[in-house]
């Protein structure tokens, strides 16, 4: 039994792994909340600064360090930093007259640093503004802040992301129904070959079989989206490119079924069936790799970037996303297995 | 065939009930504890897809079993 089914044992255990690592590894410390968000240049403020996952008081004022940042050459160092709590803080800023800009506004990053929680960024955090425009006046003002010696968060976390804060942890969810999918498509589109090849309609069976299972992730993947979507993206669908291309993919994929079930001759009807099938592959690989990637889309991955990079997808995630991925393709090629048998049975029993 | 649209259509009766769910509820509630519970939305509507699954298996099972013991 272990000799048939160690695949179906290993992707269990993957998805335990995937569970158990993907929920409980916590978040990176970051910035959740700066008040007030719009300052005027040339006055003295006070940020009230408010934390997730952080820990300021372990760390002490002495250690904390922050800045505002326009870009790479203009930071402002804090001048007073209070530790309020944990996860509350006040920062002190004194404003220069004049912003390093030449419009009348700019938007400002605020950066910690403390030993206790690593380094963390609030991007735009900030919004400024000025009376009067004047680069040169901005100054030396502006180069206070060096970032040197920034501290690394001890231990291992998942990256801290403004707008997904837990709900990174989808990537090990969504994104490997659609790996799995792909994978059950693959196999399906080898079987059909064999099918036309040889005429065995056992191929046959298998090709519905591992469609079928790809179909339930492909919807699966579907809705797992459109939940992770709304929250994050703001609607369950935006008509956003890759969206887009998924549901004209999985209606390629179903019109499989519907062709199937037009015809009566079961030998037509799987000879046709793996035609289609080659070809819905085929459709598939530009629909889902190549024209998401031409367009701008809300999709990591997009308009022209290699998807998984930089924080979108580290080192720590790595180690969870990839036995995710093994994980939910095996889980896939088992239900697929399943209905793969139920289906030779019938064959079998009630087409003699 | 019939039972292969049963399928879908029980699989997508069962993403609307979470989705519903979703919208229906709070956004705020979704969204507290660092937006933890979209995790939960997300995991339960791939538990809730599975088992609808598993259901049609069970029923397209037990009818064919019932064939052959008629034969």
């Amino acid at each position: 039994m272990i000799r048939q089914s160690w695949w179906k044992i290993l992707g269990v255990l993957l998805l335990v792994y995937t569970f158990i690592a993907g929920l409980m590894m916590p978040l990176k410390p970051g910035i959740i909340q700066v008040s007030p968000g719009s300052l005027h240049a040339g006055e003295a403020v006070e940020l009230v600064v408010r934390g997730y996952n952080s820990s300021y008081a372990k760390a002490g004022k002495e250690n904390m360090r922050a800045w505002l940042k326009m870009d790479d050459e203009n930071i402002l160092a804090a001048s007073k930093v209070q530790v309020l709590g944990n996860r509350d803080l006040k920062v002190f800023f004194n404003l220069p007259a004049y912003l390093p800009s030449k419009d009348s506004s700019g938007s400002f990053s605020l950066i910690l640093d403390h030993p206790a929680d690593g380094a963390a960024v609030l991007p735009n955090a900030v919004f400024i503004t000025q009376d009067s425009i004047d680069p040169a006046k901005a100054g030396s003002a502006w180069k206070s802040g060096r970032f040197e010696n920034l501290s690394e968060h001890p231990g291992k976390t998942f990256p801290f992301r403004n707008i997904l804060k837990e709900s990174i942890r989808n990537q090990y969810f969504h994104v490997p129904l659609w790996f799995a999918m792909m994978f059950l498509f693959l196999f399906s589109l080898i079987h059909s070959i064999k099918y036309l090849r040889k005429g065995d309609p056992d191929a046959d069976l298998r090709v519905v079989s591992l469609n079928q299972a790809g179909m339930i992730y492909g919807l699966l993947g579907v809705v797992t989206g459109a939940l992770w979507a709304k929250h994050t993206w703001g609607a369950y669908w935006s008509w956003d490119t890759k969206q887009n291309m998924t549901a004209i993919c999985l209606l390629i994929y179903a019109a499989y079924f519907v062709l199937r079930g037009a015809f009566q001759d079961d030998e037509r009807k799987a000879r046709l069936s793996a035609i289609y099938n080659i070809f819905a592959f085929a459709a598939m690989i530009p629909l889902l790799f190549v024209i998401p990637r031409m367009t701008d889309s809300l999709h990591p991955g997009a308009g022209g970037n290699p998807a998984f990079g930089g924080d979108d997808l580290d080192n720590t995630m790595r180690m969870v996303f990839y036995p995710a991925g093994v994980g939910w393709t095996l889980l896939g090629f088992w239900v697929a297995s399943i209905v793969y048998r139920i289906r030779a049975l019938e064959f079998k029993w009630l087409d003699r | 065939m019939i039972c292969n649209r049963v399928s879908l259509v029980l699989i997508l009766a069962l993403a609307s009930i979470v989705s519903a769910r979703a919208q229906g509820a709070d956004a705020d509630f979704l969204e507290s504890m660092g937006k933890m519970y979209v995790v939960l939305a997300v995991v339960l509507a791939i538990l809730f897809g599975i088992v609808a699954f598993l259901i049609y298996l069970d029923r397209k099972l037990t009818k064919l079993e019932n064939q052959i013991k008629e034969e």
